[in-house]
């Protein structure tokens, strides 16, 4: 049975007095422990539709329906309840935390709402996650503003999995940090997966990352699905014109190496 | 091969919090005439520290030592004569939204710059704006005269950016991560403009990127940065193929192609 | 650099910063110097100043010691300035918080109440709070701050509608946090700065207001204020025009001071912000 599955979502935004429908009867499903990436150019709709998916924005139409339970229909605490299983990594990690926040307060906040831990157990449980993300304890009483952007998305990572998720929404969740850091994080979420049999929903315009970490892919224009299917197989032959494009416009090495 | 512009231990550095940080350390580098030189680098490298100095952009905070020397052909008294920004230099930052005037149309803001540093009267300003809207290839460029910029599009709004840069025919186009914030396919359109841009005004571009595979594709030469020191410059082709520095090469390495073999253990889903 | 080798930069907040530690110092030794009720006669009436070095500044129509009076003056005011600052800065924050994050009917709801309140004069509202609940230095504080909160609602709003739309109240959400924490924790923190850059504004026109109701004889009968004494020099004022002179001197320099030491802090932060 799959993990996720999206039926015929739809999301519109009136803009002065036209109405642009930013996701367009889109439906997908992801299994249990999988990457499902969710391609295309800015103004595709990949971005409403994880929010959609999280609950952030509420669609117009279509279901969601979450570990076999209908998502949409649920509401107040019981959302909030069941939104430890389904959880987010931004592209800014500086954006995505209070700017006034430590670390410690950060991998804090999901522990003590949820009741996952003892308040003195907790300092315990930060300290492992935080080496769980390859950092080490003692960057818990810095300030998110203090720390590197690699280390600031390790802790939105530590942040994800502290309730324990089945799936996680990266929203180019690397598209911001410098190459070399890129591939450890690709690396530690991929090894995440392994472990704990997360599925990600995977969100960004660059191909070559799709390529090398999703099973599948959704590539989006307009708000519409224009192909899906196996990433290696979409990617290395698409038949879309949007698939094309892209593929096109990818920066390659080899065309200048000898 | 004559040099535009000569950079002779070049040390930039901040005061922050009382203490000293050195953005650039003893740079040598010589930018030359009409070259696509691209500027690699990860945060803290300093490659956006060494666009700003070159363009004297700098804040009164910071401390500079060393020499940038031009050798402007269009200045009269050429030589040490120090550039003109706008007029001699032309920079594209990486927000357009940032860099734009929100309150201003499209067509001001790029008339203003052939106004002031051209010395035209506004009505030839308007028209050579406009037909600098047609060569950046926007759609329906008399519209676009009288547009805001919330009411474009970020790719859009990059090639206004890039009209005002190179509004007073500058010799020397510095972009500053000019891409950095548009998805693939605008990135590709908007280097192929600069590109066009460059070769058809003669122009010197400066690319400062964080992609080198993105760099590789539009310069002749490269130069990577790291931690405020210039690593290795060389040509593009033995930057890519030969690097000297293992950090180069780590560079290289990172960069997840259409061809990467996958970092995704299959075996370890199915099994 | 430190906050405060900061602050004290220009020469404005080293005016203020001084006229404000010197109305401090007043306020603190006022109990100290002169420990006696100032209410209490002191010597002949109407003494001038300058004349009887026990009572520097002379007395009033009832032989009061006019510094006395002064001092003890200087603590109703700042307690008043502050504390109705504080409850008009807090309740404003708390509105204008609660309405920009739930937004909907909670928001329009808010800001009419808001509007009723703002429509009206503040000090027309002061004015008719203490003359039919009585005066007393609680109630002057609480008809000050009726009147002032609009003000810091609606710059709290405004930021707050900014600060929702971030990831960082996205990723709260996310991690299940409730909304009221959300509010509070998250976003109002964040949205305070501008709303306590209002606060010298806010501090200043309270003491004014305060002065202004114990002019008309509606402040606490049992305290020294300086307007009370205006008023009361007003009677002779022909005869002893520094009766109101010299409480009068004293108001425009705390109002002054606050000013200056107020925009001190503002471009304080302003710097420290462009900084980093």
């Amino acid at each position: 049975m799959s993990l996720l599955t999206v039926s015929n979502l739809t999301k519109s935004y009136r803009c002065g007095s036209k109405t642009i429908a930013a996701v367009d009867d889109v439906s997908f499903h992801i299994d249990p422990g999988e990457t499902l990436a969710l391609a295309g150019p800015s103004g595709s709709g990949k971005s409403t539709i994880a929010r959609l998916v999280l609950r952030l924005i509420e669609p117009d139409a279509g279901r969601i329906e979450f570990e076999g339970n209908d998502f949409l229909a649920l509401s107040g605490a019981a959302l909030r309840a069941r939104r430890t299983r389904l959880q987010m990594v931004f592209q800014d990690p500086l954006a995505a935390f209070n700017p006034r926040a430590t670390v410690a307060r950060v991998l804090d906040d999901p522990l003590r709402i949820h009741g996952i831990a003892a308040r003195a157990e907790r300092p315990r449980r930060i300290a492992a996650l935080l080496e769980r993300v390859g950092l080490t304890a003692d960057v818990a009483p810095r300030a998110i503003h203090e720390i590197s952007g690699g280390q600031r998305q390790r802790v939105a990572i530590a942040r994800a999995i502290a309730t324990k998720p089945s799936l996680i929404v990266l929203d180019e969740a690397v598209s911001a940090l410098d190459v070399s850091v890129r591939g450890q994080i690709l690396e530690l979420l991929l090894d995440l997966q392994r472990q704990e049999r997360i599925a990600y929903v995977f969100i960004s315009h660059d191909l070559g990352v799709v390529r090398a970490i999703a099973h599948r892919v959704v590539l989006l224009e307009g708000g519409q699905i224009a192909e899906s299917g196996d990433a290696r197989t979409v990617i290395d032959a698409p038949q879309s014109a949007i698939g094309k494009a892209l593929v096109a416009a990818a920066p390659r090495l080899n065309r200048i190496r000898p | 091969m004559t040099a535009l512009a000569s950079i002779r231990d070049l040390t930039v550095t901040y005061r922050r919090d009382g203490n000293e940080v050195a953005a650039l350390k003893t740079i040598n580098l010589d930018i030359v005439a009409g070259e696509r030189l691209a500027i690699i680098g990860e945060s803290g490298s300093g490659k956006s520290t060494l666009a700003l100095a070159i363009a004297g952009l700098m804040p009164r905070s910071s401390r500079i030592e060393g020499r940038v020397d031009w050798l402007l052909p269009s200045s009269p008294s050429s030589g040490a004569k120090a550039p003109l920004g706008g007029r001699d230099i032309g920079f594209v930052f990486q927000d357009p939204s940032a860099s734009l005037d929100p309150v201003m149309t499209v067509g001001k803001q790029i008339a203003e710059v052939a106004y002031t540093h051209l010395g035209l009267t506004w009505p030839q300003a308007y028209a050579k704006a406009k037909s600098l809207l047609e060569r950046v290839r926007l759609p329906d460029p008399d519209s676009a005269l009288q547009a805001f910029p919330h009411q474009l599009s970020g790719g859009q709004k990059q090639r206004i950016a890039i009209a005002a840069a190179i509004a007073a025919g500058p010799k020397l186009l510095i972009a500053d991560e000019a891409t950095s914030a548009l998805d693939t396919i605008l990135q590709a359109e908007i280097v192929a403009l600069i590109r066009r841009l460059v070769a058809e005004d003669g122009m010197t571009l400066l690319f400062i990127s964080h992609d080198i595979a993105l760099a590789a594709e539009l310069a002749e030469r490269i130069a990577v940065f790291r931690h405020g020191e210039l690593l290795e410059l060389g040509m593009t082709a033995q930057i890519v193929g030969a690097p000297t520095q293992a950090y180069t090469r780590t560079l290289l390495d990172a960069h997840i192609g259409l061809d990467a073999a996958p970092l995704l253990n299959r075996a370890g889903l199915d099994a | 650099m430190s906050p405060l080798r900061c602050f004290l930069r220009t020469p404005e907040a080293v005016a203020g910063a001084i006229l404000l530690a010197a109305l401090i110092a007043m306020a603190l030794s006022a109990a100290l110097l002169f420990p006696g009720d100032p209410q209490a006669i002191a010597g002949p009436a109407l003494l001038p100043p300058f004349q009887d070095w026990s009572l520097p500044l002379g007395t009033d129509r009832l032989g009061r010691d006019v510094l006395a009076e002064l001092f003890h003056g200087a603590r109703t005011s700042l307690a008043v300035g502050l504390a109705a600052a504080a409850a008009a800065l807090a309740i404003g924050s708390v509105v204008g918080t609660l309405a920009g994050f739930a937004g909907g009917l909670v928001d329009e709801v808010l800001m009419r109440i808001t509007d009723a309140f703002q429509t009206v004069p503040g000090f027309l509202l002061a004015l008719a709070f203490v003359s039919v609940v009585g005066p007393s230095l609680g109630i002057v504080v609480i008809a000050i701050a009726l009147g002032t909160w609009p003000g810091p609602a609606r710059v709290a709003r405004a930021e707050v509608l900014s600060i929702r739309e971030r990831d960082y109240v996205a990723g709260a959400r996310v991690i299940g946090m409730h909304p009221l924490a959300i509010a509070f924790r998250e976003v109002l923190p964040n949205a305070l700065p501008p709303v306590l850059a209002m606060s010298s504004v806010i501090v200043a026109a309270a003491i004014l207001t305060e002065a202004a109701l114990s002019f008309l004889g509606l402040g606490d009968p049992n305290r020294v204020t300086w307007g009370g004494m205006i008023a009361e020099g007003r009677a002779v004022l022909r005869t002893a025009p520094f009766l109101s002179i010299v409480p009068g001197i004293a108001l425009v320099l705390t109002v002054l001071g606050v000013y200056l030491a107020g925009e001190g802090i503002v471009e304080t932060t302003a710097v420290r912000r462009g900084l980093s």
